[in-house]
């Protein structure tokens, strides 16, 4: 395991290399055009990376966070998410309890997000809390820890803001390139008549970077995130011992055609499942953060007698019938055998509920995801004898409401 | 969530785990979609989606009816009919969020729909809910 998560380690410092790289090249080319000195666009360029940088360090998930309208849940909010939460950070040997936050959103995802494991929040929708069963939520909470665990959401969160940036700097430089060329400012060419040559070079390689650097920056981003998504997928088989939970609750988000409304581009690699996924979306598609989900529940399922990495990989090479697995063999004998164990009863939906009310509910489907936003909101319930129940908005000011089923005036 | 038409807050009703926004002042009803799709697949209808979509592509009528937003995604509804006859004017929301109806707009319907087809058997029970739900106003 230490050893997979080293040599994505490896791996990820080369991208993250050539991400830079890429960052500085449009800097240079940027200065040399506009200033003409590269070293004044190299040092606008490190300077708008750093105090993004600095800011997504210290504020990244908090920003985040709020960009997802997620609400922060105590354990008494939500007991039965909190426990399950628990049980994974046990399971995963993460040394601290990750803060929960839940999205009011009917569409079904989750991500995790933070500095280091010591600081991490994992968040996941309330439409997910409905839908999903004991083992289904367990495996989406395995493969989100996973990401913490195995400190993806720090990288995921530097790559993010390096793009950001080689995005920004490239959309103003062709702004400005733009603008430019329309007032007819003809300084550049005819300042300095002596370097025709190398100025037509000069605006060429420029605008090639200006082009192609955000969509090389973007596939090199999506490279380090699809294999993470992997890994998280076999570490999140692991700690629940029951592969099946995640790839039935994969196959749940797959077929929910809801979008997640505050999800965007570069927050998108960070949800277990792309938010913007469409319908009929190519399979190797080179442009997926995430790899397609049929296959991700197909790799789950074939992993037959066993939940260690050793078996995720044996299921990863059958279904991809290729050589080389996702995890390296010694990271994979690390761990050793381990069993599947037993489906656990529940209907989907109780994650929500306290341990009493849930054995007293037949019908799955239920609004406890949204209550408890709702009651974090300093929502009223009052149930009217008829059996309607009303809740109330804290802003309601009349002391009293007609219900509408029997007629009956409920005071407040 | 703020009432479309008066802007205050709307209160919701829940009923056999059914959760139904309604706002106390004009007496309209949102149909979240989600709880639409809740509502019909507990009374066997199969292509709700289908159904919607096809309300949603159809041309929209000329009216003199003022638009309103949708509450869940803040865009523009458009206007529709849902009943056969063409005389009930709902707001149903492009993006496929919910629809909206006036307060009245529901007894209407339920009593339209009831007196059109009387042996389909699948919606009655959508619709008895429905009217249940909201037979008393003031």
């Amino acid at each position: 395991m230490w050893e997979q998560i080293r040599s994505n380690q490896v791996r990820s410092v080369i991208l993250i290399a050539l991400i830079a790289g890429l960052l500085l090249a449009v800097g240079y080319f940027l200065g040399l055009y506009f200033f003409d000195s590269a070293v004044g666009g190299l040092v606008i360029a490190l300077v708008v990376w750093a105090i993004m940088s600095l800011i997504a360090f210290y504020q990244g998930d908090s920003i985040l966070l709020g960009m997802a309208k997620a609400r922060k849940i105590k354990s008494d909010d939500a007991p039965r998410l909190y426990n399950v939460v628990e049980e994974m950070k046990i399971a995963s040997g993460l040394e601290k309890m990750p803060d929960i936050y839940i999205i009011d959103d009917p569409a079904l995802n989750a991500f995790a997000t933070g500095r280091d494991p010591s600081r991490a929040s994992v968040a996941i929708t309330t439409g997910l809390l409905q839908k999903l069963s004991r083992d289904e939520l367990q495996g989406v909470i395995g493969h989100e820890i996973a990401h913490i665990k195995n400190r993806d959401v720090l990288l995921m969160a530097i790559t993010s803001v390096m793009l950001g940036t080689i995005v920004i700097l490239s959309w103003y430089a062709s702004r400005f390139l733009l603008f430019g060329a329309m007032t007819g400012s003809g300084r550049r060419t005819s300042s300095r008549g002596g370097g025709g040559g190398a100025q037509a070079i000069i605006l060429i390689v420029g605008l090639v970077l200006m082009i192609l650097a955000p969509i090389l920056a973007q596939l090199i981003y999506y490279a380090i995130s699809r294999k993470r998504e992997y890994l998280a997928d076999a570490s999140s088989a692991l700690y629940t011992r029951y592969p099946e939970g995640l790839a039935s609750a994969l196959e749940k988000i797959g077929g929910s055609t809801r979008q997640l409304k505050s999800a965007n581009q570069a927050t998108a690699p960070m949800y277990t499942v792309n938010p913007f996924r469409k319908e009929g979306m190519k399979a190797a598609d080179l442009t997926s953060t995430h790899p397609p989900i049929s296959e991700r529940v197909r790799i789950l399922r074939s992993m037959a007698g066993g939940a260690s990495l050793a078996d995720y990989n044996d299921a990863y090479r059958k279904v991809r019938s290729g050589k080389q697995g996702i995890i390296s063999k010694n990271a994979a004998a690390a761990v050793g055998a381990v069993g599947i164990r037993q489906a656990s009863l529940s209907v989907p939906g109780e994650l929500g509920l306290a341990p009493g009310k849930a054995a007293g509910k037949a019908a799955p489907g239920t609004h406890d995801a949204s209550d408890i936003m709702l009651r974090l909101d300093k929502w009223r319930t009052v149930d009217c004898e008829c059996g309607a129940r009303w809740k109330i908005p804290p802003g309601f000011r009349d002391n009293n409401i007609l219900c509408t089923r029997c007629g009956r005036r409920i005071r407040l | 969530m703020l009432c479309p038409v008066c802007h205050k807050d709307a209160l919701i009703v829940e009923y056999q785990d059914i959760e139904l926004d309604y706002c106390p002042a004009c007496h309209g009803v949102w149909f979240d979609a989600g709880e639409l799709e809740l509502l019909m697949a507990s009374a066997g209808f199969e292509d709700f989606r289908r159904y919607l979509e096809g309300i949603l592509n159809a041309p929209e009528p000329d009216t003199p009816e003022r638009k309103h937003k949708c509450p869940a995604c803040g865009h523009k509804m458009k206007k529709a009919y849902i009943d056969r006859d063409n005389k009930i004017l709902v707001d149903i929301c492009k993006d496929g969020d919910g629809i909206w109806l006036d307060g009245g707009e529901i007894q209407h319907l339920v009593k339209t729909l009831a007196e059109s087809s009387p042996d389909k058997g699948d919606s009655q029970g959508v619709l008895a809910f429905i009217g249940d739900m909201f037979k008393h106003q003031d």
